[in-house]
């Protein structure tokens, strides 16, 4: 048996290249997290600025299951800063898990798949220094979260005691699932398979505490979702359950490296697999290749826009609860319902963003397969350019499609069971379809910017994303000139179901869309490959 | 007959870089033709202007008898590819990949498949991820072979392939000629050209250098006669197209251009040998001296490779 220290050798080195290699990542995964808080932090100020509104607040989230599932334990809402924590943490948890998830397979697993791990271990570097790197790297990066969480929150105003332990749970959950995937890298057959296995594990931390805060009981505190939270920054500030999350995460690295003495370089503990030695009937088109290729993510995103209408038809009733108790917004605003389908509008705007960035990441998976050179073995076939690029634009438009009609049916039928009326279920639906154009604008310039400006597609199709976005959300509460959100579709999409459905304006976003989509095959059929 | 690839003049440029500038390739329908050149000398950027995939700036080209670029889809049916750098879906298995590369060309023939399946040692069920470059060019190879083409565009085929391999893929080439289909091979080993081809069209910086029989390319290189004889033999380096004369006591070495070779054969005659060998140019040699001057550039001495 070898002392540690030779198979150590060599993670100093390690450490500062994974940095080196993760310098821009890290940075942004944090950036985003303290960002999330700090925003929430502000808006909440805002919002809840009298003792009145509190207390409105928390009696409608506190009778709200949907809102709890959600966030987390209903705990310290009789202060602002616990409202915020409760509506924060749990999206920074998993963010953060994510983040830590993400740096552990990319230095460990998917590096071993690309063969550079062989290339480093030949060094002068010891069996377990590339996991010990990784790991290291995962947690520096949770503790700068905490740090930069704790700051954000306690520079917009929050007291620093919570701030610091609210940062500290979101680190430590963190912690618990580098530890998940150490050991997820050391089992799966391969990087992907690790991945899917810490998201699943992800998954059911966030089912079980969901379901322990919505019963008060004890699912919760098999969750490290449920740890993290049970700190109850600016209420209880408890500290111990942080040690629960490191003691888990200690027994896990053990584990992981107790597996990592029982594998080989570059295959996991399960065995791949054989897949089938033939191609199944659907596999003989090009679109057939572009559902083969789409079908994995798709059905990651249609679960998430499900998962997204199920919450905010949710919050739908808070929102009707909020404004039931508060005199202000009654003075200013018409009725009830009339407020509950401003909100709604809102959310379904929500879902045809997200249903709009699908659209534009499955049309630039097109331009993907071009750059990587996976294009040219299938148009060297007597396969078509543009029934290969329409194959995939034919999955983005029907994908997104699908996409946004599965978030509009999820927030319909919560309503319809909420309201106990069936006929909300139709209503909301049938105003999902108005938002359907503006989806198929973002999915068209995808589709015209791949076939027009290969190389910078991709960027310029986010871009739009994000302007549209950016402009939806935020040109009304900044006060920006009316002519800033002119080029996004969305603000010519009438606002169903508070506005009617007019026709005129989806015409002429269908026709923009189907123009864009035209304009963006042609290309493709004019212009050389472009790979790289 | 009417060739089945007839391009000539082409020329291709990517910004400032002007990959091809002027290249001119014939293959005859039947036959085996090797493309050879260096690394960067535009040998798969002519394959990918063939294909369609690039549009040639200048110059003419024609392929099956029709337009690479207008009538991709239709000439696409009667051709198969093997790219270079073959890259696979990575969640999809080789037998997948085989199966839709094939029919997207127009069809599988299982039993062939199956065959050359076999005769690489290819396991279809692994994903692509799994492969190495030698397997992912089995998938790719696998995928042309099965296929009833005219054509075979291969461009360096065997790299990543071990010798074994490189022997049943010269072999399935072999069978593709003797099925009276053409194919053309773009190679940077050597001896592979040597060993399949019927013609070679070399190729530097975007132009041809030559195309031709390697036997009517022997003609313009030199033949390397060692030879032993009983005496001195004088006025060998007087001789017109003796060149690199080095004499070791009885034992001479040269090389001789092929029109002089009589000459050299009759003053040899006269002085007693006791042994002679003489080897024909390699196409190594060939190639050596079309790139004599870059290597030389580089400070390496055109001969020092033999």
């Amino acid at each position: 048996m070898r002392a540690p220290r030779t198979t150590l050798s060599g993670t100093g080195p390690l450490v500062r290249f994974a940095l080196r290699r993760d310098r821009v990542r890290l940075p942004v995964w944090i950036g985003v997290g303290a960002g999330l808080v700090a925003t929430q932090s502000v808006s909440s100020q805002a919002l809840y600025d009298s003792p009145q509104d509190l207390a409105a607040y928390a009696a409608s989230v506190g009778a709200n299951a949907a809102t709890i599932a959600l966030s987390g334990p209903p705990v310290g809402l009789v202060t602002v800063a616990g409202a915020v924590a409760f509506e924060i943490s749990s999206f920074v948890v998993v963010l953060t898990a994510l983040m830590a998830a993400a740096t552990t397979g990319r230095h460990t697993r998917a590096d071993e798949e690309a063969g550079r791990a062989e290339l480093v271990r030949a060094a002068r570097v010891g069996r377990h220094a590339p996991l010990a790197a990784a790991v290291l790297v995962a947690a520096a990066a949770c503790l700068a979260m905490a740090l930069a969480i704790g700051t954000a929150a306690t520079a917009t105003g929050l007291p620093a005691d919570g701030s610091f332990l609210l940062g500290a749970s979101v680190g430590a959950a963190g912690l618990v699932f580098t530890g998940v995937t150490a050991v997820a890298v050391q089992v799966a057959a391969s990087a992907r398979a690790a991945q899917g296995a810490v998201a699943a594990v992800l998954g059911a931390a966030f089912v079980l505490r969901a379901l322990g805060d919505v019963q008060g009981s004890w699912p919760v505190w098999t969750s490290p979702i449920g740890w993290a939270q049970a700190t109850h920054p600016y209420s209880g500030n408890r500290v111990l359950p942080l040690a629960l999350c490191l003691v888990a995460t200690g027994v896990l690295l053990a584990v992981a490296v107790a597996l990592l003495d029982r594998r080989d370089l570059g295959s996991g503990l399960l065995a791949a697999r054989p897949g089938p030695a033939s191609a199944p009937w659907s596999l003989r088109s090009p679109l057939g290749l572009a559902v083969r290729l789409h079908r994995g993510a798709f059905a990651g995103w249609t679960a998430g826009l499900a998962l997204l209408g199920v919450a905010l038809g949710g919050l739908a009733g808070s929102v009707e609860t909020l404004f039931g108790d508060n005199p202000e917004a009654r003075a200013f605003l018409p009725d009830a319902a009339s407020v509950v389908d401003a909100y709604l509008a809102t959310a379904l705007s929500m879902a045809a963003l997200l249903s709009g960035a699908y659209a534009a990441s499955a049309v630039l998976r097109a331009r993907a397969e071009e750059a990587a050179g996976r294009a040219e073995p299938v148009l060297a076939t007597a396969t078509g350019r543009v029934a290969w690029l329409g194959g995939h634009a034919a999955v983005a438009l029907v994908g997104a499609t699908l996409l946004l009609l599965v978030a509009g049916a999820a927030v319909g039928a919560v309503r319809a069971l909420a309201t106990g009326e069936p006929a909300e279920l139709g209503r909301l639906l049938g105003a999902t379809g108005a938002y359907l154009p503006a989806v198929w604008v973002l999915a068209g310039l995808a589709v015209a910017l791949s076939g027009l400006l290969p190389r910078p597609a991709a960027a310029l199709a986010w871009a739009a994303v994000a302007y549209v976005t950016v402009t939806t959300f935020f040109a009304a509460s900044l006060d920006w000139p009316g002519w800033v959100d002119a080029a996004s579709p969305l603000a010519w999409t009438p606002l169903v179901p508070v506005d009617d459905a007019a026709a005129a304006p989806l015409a002429v976003l269908t026709a923009v869309a189907a123009a864009l989509l035209g304009a963006g095959l042609a290309g493709f059929r004019h212009r050389d490959l472009v790979a790289g | 007959m009417t060739p089945v690839i007839e391009a000539s003049g082409l020329v291709k440029t990517f910004g400032t870089a002007r990959a091809l500038d002027g290249l001119d390739l014939d293959v005859a329908p039947g036959e085996v033709h090797g493309f050879l050149g260096p690394n960067g000398a535009g040998k798969s950027t002519t394959i990918r202007v063939l294909l369609g995939l690039l549009r040639a700036d200048g110059g003419s080209v024609r392929l099956l008898g029709g337009d690479p670029w207008r009538d991709a889809v239709a000439l696409h049916r009667r051709l198969a590819y093997v790219p270079g750098d073959v890259t696979l879906w990575p969640g999809v298995t080789g037998g997948e990949a085989i199966d839709l590369l094939g029919r997207l060309q127009g069809g599988v023939d299982p039993a062939r498949r199956a065959e050359l399946l076999e005769r690489f040692d290819l396991d279809p069920r692994k994903r692509a991820r799994t492969y190495s470059k030698g397997n992912r060019q089995k998938v790719a190879l696998v995928a042309a072979l099965a296929s009833d083409a005219e054509l075979f565009v291969l461009d360096e085929p065997t790299s990543g392939l071990d010798p074994l391999m490189e022997a049943v893929f010269q072999e399935e080439v072999r069978a593709l000629r003797a099925q009276g289909r053409t194919v053309l091979l773009s190679s940077h080993v050597l001896a592979e050209a040597e060993n399949l081809c019927d013609r070679l069209t070399i190729v530097r910086r975007g132009r041809t250098v030559q195309s031709g029989t390697l036997a009517g390319m022997r003609h313009l290189t030199r033949t390397s006669v060692t030879v032993e004889t009983d005496r001195p033999v004088h006025g060998l380096a007087q001789l017109p197209g003796v060149h690199d004369l080095r004499t070791d006591g009885g034992r001479s070495h040269m090389d001789v251009d092929t029109d002089a070779l009589d000459d050299v054969v009759r003053l040899l005659a006269g002085c007693g040998v006791r042994s002679l060998v003489s080897a024909p140019p390699t196409l190594e040699e060939l190639f050596l001296r079309h790139y004599g001057d870059e290597l030389a550039a580089d400070g390496i001495p055109a001969l020092a490779v033999r």
